[in-house]
């Protein structure tokens, strides 16, 4: 056991994860080459070949321009909800209300191009993506009132919020939104006016790129704003923010309406870029996806542009290995869990 | 009525184990939010270890010592490296997930998940007890786990507040030095705490697959760990009291059965949300009043 001296830093830090500045990268990779060798013994389990199969992987990632879009738009919610979270869990405000939010961002998009009066072109686009960040930001917002009203922890308020949002969606798609008689949950098509503009010969829409701009002014609302220096003291001691006359409530519901309309963003672009309509359980995982985009980032916003094409190229890749040499694709889901485990028992403050 | 309460222990069964596992690893200074990943690889575990041998009892082995072995990475990782519990928790939700479901699909060989279909555990009608009217086919015509629950409520109860351990694990919530400077140490009490609740929310995952479905479905938990969670607390992490809490999620969750088939005019989805909207009302209403082990969530 290694108590720290001062017994009182425990208590202070409230920021869940302190990399330590040394090594980091370090870190992160050994994390991933861990987790890439436990998915090789898995893959082993199944009777094939592991090279084979991670070539496949690759092949599948990076072998054609097309395949190299189907990755890029993977990332892009990934990207949007992954960057907002980092400044969340800065905060010390663990957020694990993404897939919700993502959810109402998609169905903030879907609502506003349904009832938009006007022609569906770029202004209905903007308004759509604009509702996808409020309805995101909104859904944040009840998690925050409660957590911060009734001293619920933001955990458990974000994660049950995740259930209800998943089926206000199916709701929404069965009644006002929906398409009748579709035989799925879901709604019309959109007009072709609204959909995201593509970029040629890769086909990705431009969701990934609107995020990594995001990201980037995320980043220097983080290190070069008044704002980002109240949640970096916020993440690193409550109370040491609080003698600095720092509303703790205040920079809570920023991060959260800030992560959550990032969330939302990442659901409304990926309605309007990819599926062109709500579909119940789009968004479903994609919250792990964030947490995890979020720490591969080490927390910082810019570094999770990187973070989520990582995960992107990997989901793309892993499809593929799955049509050609017949590897199911959940494989995915453990390299993920795996590398997260190794990043989060690596990286952690020791004292 | 009959029917109905059998329905709300029925559903409540799996969530009592849940809960029982969590308030060790809470009360031990550990958050349970790894729950719902215990359970699902519990009852992944049960259906294999029946599947495998052809007797249940094999099966529920399976599961503690599923449940224990995904718990064994999360108190390695939270307790040994002190890294966040709420986040490791999750991770460990969703390797539970991916594990599982790639395990059944490449067990089958197909790429397809393996096809299993077990009887559900029978009941166990206690002799002359269960022909009690009305109070018989409730609480002594039930399937064996449904006993080990409560039986299970007991137990805890006298280990935490009677036990030498149990005192021990519960001064490590609150005040790990204290512990330490009486000679013990925190860190394994708090290892094997969560190895236990592994062990115990392995269990619950067993009542779901071998006692009520009969196979495994990929994330057949859904989001039961977190109920689970929600219920521990409102019975303020006390065995008797989160009994009490699930079987009124469990009550909430038969009534809209009940609802349904009698064709009331309301949204199925909004009778699904119920749980979870009850849950969080539930968790607002007590608000400030509920006091968390002290030391909870933080690191040696």
């Amino acid at each position: 056991m290694n108590k720290p001296a001062n017994t009182g830093a425990v208590q202070l830090s409230r920021l869940p994860f302190t990399f330590a500045r040394d090594h980091v990268i370090w870190r992160i990779g050994f994390a991933l080459a861990m987790s890439l060798l436990s998915a090789a013994i898995l893959i082993l389990l199944s009777g094939k070949n592991p090279l084979e199969a991670f070539w496949a992987m690759l092949a599948g990632a990076f072998g054609s321009p097309h395949q190299i879009g189907v990755a890029l738009n993977r990332t892009s919610p990934y990207l949007f909800a992954g960057a907002g979270l980092a400044l969340c869990f800065r905060a010390g405000v663990i957020n694990m209300g993404s897939d919700g939010q993502i959810a109402m961002g998609g169905v903030g998009a879907c609502a506003a191009v349904l009832f938009w009066p006007g022609e569906a072109g770029l202004l209905a686009s903007i308004a759509a993506l604009l509702a996808a960040a409020i309805c995101g930001g909104l859904w944040a917002g009840v998690a925050t009132a409660i957590h911060l009203g009734r001293r619920v922890h933001e955990v458990l308020a974000t994660l049950l919020l995740n259930f209800v949002a998943l089926l206000l969606v199916q709701l929404l798609l069965s009644g006002a939104l929906g398409q009748p008689g579709a035989g799925f949950l879901q709604s019309p098509l959109m007009p072709r006016g609204v959909w995201l503009p593509r970029v040629p010969q890769f086909d990705f829409h431009i969701g990934v790129l609107i995020a990594a701009g995001l990201a980037a002014i995320i980043s220097f609302v983080l290190w070069r704003t008044p704002l980002g220096f109240a949640i970096r003291v916020a993440g690193k001691s409550r109370r040491a923010a609080a003698y600095a006359g720092l509303s703790a409530p205040g920079i809570t519901w920023r991060v959260m309406l800030i992560s959550g309309a990032m969330a939302g963003l990442g659901g409304g672009t990926e309605i309007l870029g990819l599926h062109h309509r709500l579909i119940e359980g789009f968004s479903s995982g994609f919250g792990f996806k964030a947490v995890t985009v979020a720490l591969l980032g080490a927390l910082e916003p810019a570094v999770t542009i990187p973070g989520a094409l990582f995960v992107g190229f990997l989901e793309a890749g892993a499809q593929a290995m799955q049509r050609q040499i017949g590897v199911p694709s959940s494989l995915v889901t453990v390299i993920e869990a795996i590398t997260m485990l190794f990043i989060l028992a690596a990286t952690v403050r020791r004292t | 009525m009959i029917d109905f309460l059998e329905a709300a222990i029925r559903i409540a069964t799996p969530l009592v184990f849940a809960a029982l596992g969590g308030i060790l690893s809470e009360r031990a200074g550990v958050f349970a939010v790894g729950l719902e990943g215990m359970m699902l690889t519990g009852a992944f575990a049960a259906v294999i270890g029946t599947w495998l041998t052809g007797f249940s009892a094999v099966g529920i082995i399976f599961a503690m010592a599923g449940g224990g072995l995904l718990a064994t990475v999360v108190a390695i990782v939270t307790v040994r490296h002190r890294a966040d519990n709420m986040v490791t928790g999750l991770t460990s939700n969703i390797l539970a997930l991916g594990l599982t479901t790639y395990l059944m699909r490449i067990l089958s060989g197909s790429g397809r998940p393996l096809a299993i279909h077990l009887d559900p555990i029978g009941a166990w009608p206690v002799p002359v007890l269960s022909k009690i009217p009305v109070l018989g086919p409730i609480a002594f015509n039930q399937p064996p786990l449904t006993y080990l629950a409560v039986i299970g409520c007991a137990v805890l109860s006298v280990f935490l507040f009677r036990s030498q351990w149990g005192l021990k694990l519960c001064a490590t919530g609150e005040n790990p030095e204290a512990v330490f400077a009486a000679g013990a140490d925190p860190l394994n009490i708090r290892m094997t705490a969560v190895i236990g609740c592994g062990a115990i929310a392995g269990i619950a995952g067993a009542v779901l697959s071998l006692q009520q479905v009969g196979t495994f479905t990929d994330g057949m938990t859904g989001g039961r760990g977190y109920l689970a969670l929600a219920s521990l607390i409102v019975g303020r992490w006390n065995p008797w009291g989160a009994a009490l809490a699930c079987l009124g999620f469990g009550a909430a969750e038969a009534l809209e059965l009940r609802l349904q088939s009698l064709g009331v005019p309301l949204s199925s989805y909004v009778m699904q949300m119920a749980p979870y909207l009850i849950a969080l009302a539930v968790l607002a209403g007590l608000g400030r009043s509920s006091r968390l082990p002290a030391a909870i969530g933080k690191p040696l």
